[in-house]
């Protein structure tokens, strides 16, 4: 997926399911030791949303804004509806004993990333995004973004948490 | 220098005042007072003068003891950096994005229709006014991209139809949202009806109106831009689905004085784009008022302000 608003960049989406080394992943993606994102695919209904968080956390890197250190943690930050760091990572990000994991590649005229190497490193199996769907957690994400009832009427499940995404810094 | 310097800093500690609500970005002012010379160059000039200067770069340079200071100046914003070297530049070029055409051009600003992350989506790009003096712009621009965003957000929690946030660029103050596809604005469909001469449903979508506004309002929502071309039909257009769009002037407020307000923005607008259309808006009043819990005062304060305004003695 090319990210129009950045010429040169590209954002690639992995999913993988039946993962055994959840704890290794988490611990090498704190390190930094992997070049991607690890995100919790329960919590993702759509590839959209992690396209509209990628693309804040480019727009925010370009410019030097960024709130979190790489651009990898921008991204799961950017997902989270509040401003709380460590709460972002804690439910976008992968935990100990996740079977599933989303990895988020950003690549860019400087960058590029060595999409094998990654998938060596994660001992599942790599499915075919249209699985998302299946790998989501409904109810939860409605909690966490703090949808209203009255909302679901007006819009998608994916309007609303892209809304809250994107204007979470003004509020 | 040092009476200069004092002069600077009274004027941007009262400009800081002015804009004191809305500051997030202490960049501008901050930076003015950082580099006394650009400053002192901008700041000198009395208002109008001040404002007519639309280019701080090179005005910064002319002045003698700002010189190296002058040029140089980083300006946080990529705008007005933009702005210094080039003189020529009148406007920001159009965003980078596939397929992006212009639709619409307000005094505001400029809407593209494009795709964005593989969804149609609509660009708004504020256009810098150059008469206004650069802080202020930015300051002002910024201000009414977050009170767009905010709004949007708000409506949306609400439960009122209004197009879906994408991105907010707080550097290009620039908005992307959602295109409501295939759309059309109640002041295409009313006049197609009119044609038509169909009055039962021009009277049920006043009744529409009616209970959208009530219910913005409830949320002490202020559109301050309301007009017919500002509200738009989601196909299919017989389910009388109403989008709000355009929140660039809106505000919180709870006053029945701001409301009032709003509502009389519309019906101004109403009565002078669509001929013989009281009975419509009387239809929207008065399901506003049944609907809204909070109406009565409203709309005593609506037949308050029609009695100012243009052409209105002030009697009684």
């Amino acid at each position: 997926h090319p990210l129009e608003l950045f010429p040169g960049c590209t954002v690639t989406l992995l999913l993988f399911d039946r993962v055994k080394n959840a704890a290794a992943l988490r611990k090498k993606a704190m390190e930094g030791s992997i070049e991607g994102a690890l995100i919790n695919p329960a919590m993702i209904v759509d590839p959209f949303q992690i396209l509209v968080a990628t693309n804040k956390a480019v727009h925010l890197h370009k410019i030097g804004k960024m709130k979190t250190r790489t651009l990898y943690a921008e991204i799961i930050f950017s997902l989270s509806p509040n401003n709380n760091i460590s709460d972002a990572f804690k439910k976008f990000g992968i935990s100990d004993n996740d079977t599933a994991v989303l990895i988020v590649l950003v690549e860019d005229r400087e960058k590029t990333v060595n999409v094998e190497d990654v998938a060596s490193q994660v001992e599942g199996q790599q499915v075919s995004l249209d699985e998302l769907p299946e790998l989501t957690d409904t109810a939860k994400v409605k909690k966490m973004y703090k949808i209203t009832p009255q909302e679901e009427k007006i819009g998608t499940l994916l309007d609303s948490i892209v809304c809250r995404m994107s204007t979470k810094d003004v509020l | 220098m040092a009476a200069a310097e004092a002069a600077v800093s009274g004027v941007c500690s009262a400009m800081a005042r002015a804009g004191g609500p809305a500051i997030d970005e202490p960049g501008p002012a901050g930076a003015a007072m950082d580099e006394p010379g650009p400053a002192g160059a901008a700041m000198d000039e009395p208002g109008p003068a001040g404002a007519a200067m639309d280019e701080p770069g090179p005005a910064g340079a002319a002045m003698a003891e700002a010189g190296p200071a002058g040029p140089a100046m980083d300006e946080p914003e990529a705008e007005a950096g933009a702005a210094g070297p080039v003189v020529a530049e009148a406007e920001a070029p159009p965003p980078a994005l596939p397929g992006l055409r212009l639709v619409k051009q307000g005094a505001e600003a400029r809407v593209y229709r494009g795709l964005f992350l593989g969804r149609l989506a609509v660009a708004k790009l504020r256009i810098p006014k150059r008469y206004r003096h650069p802080a202020l712009e930015e300051r002002l621009s910024r201000r009414r991209t977050a009170q767009e965003a905010r709004s949007l957000l708000r409506c949306r929690r609400a439960g009122i139809l209004a197009p879906a946030v994408y991105f907010v660029d707080y550097v290009t103050n620039s908005i992307y949202l959602e295109d409501i596809v295939d759309s059309v604005t109640v002041q295409d469909h009313i006049n197609s009806l009119q044609q038509s001469g169909d009055d039962t449903s021009l009277l049920i979508l006043a009744e529409k109106m009616g209970e959208l506004l009530a219910r913005m309002h409830d949320e002490d929502l202020i559109h301050g831009d309301l007009t017919t071309s500002n509200i738009l039909l989601r196909p299919p257009t017989e389910k009388l689905d109403l989008v709000l769009i355009d929140f660039g002037l809106s505000f919180i407020s709870g006053l029945p004085e701001d409301k009032g307000v709003d509502l009389y923005v519309l019906e101004k607008a109403f009565l002078s784009i669509h001929p013989d259309t009281e009975t419509m808006f009387k239809a929207l009043l008065k399901t506003y008022a049944a609907t809204s819990k909070k109406s009565g005062p409203v709309i005593k304060r609506l037949d308050a302000v029609r009695l100012r305004g243009r052409k209105r003695s002030m009697i009684g």
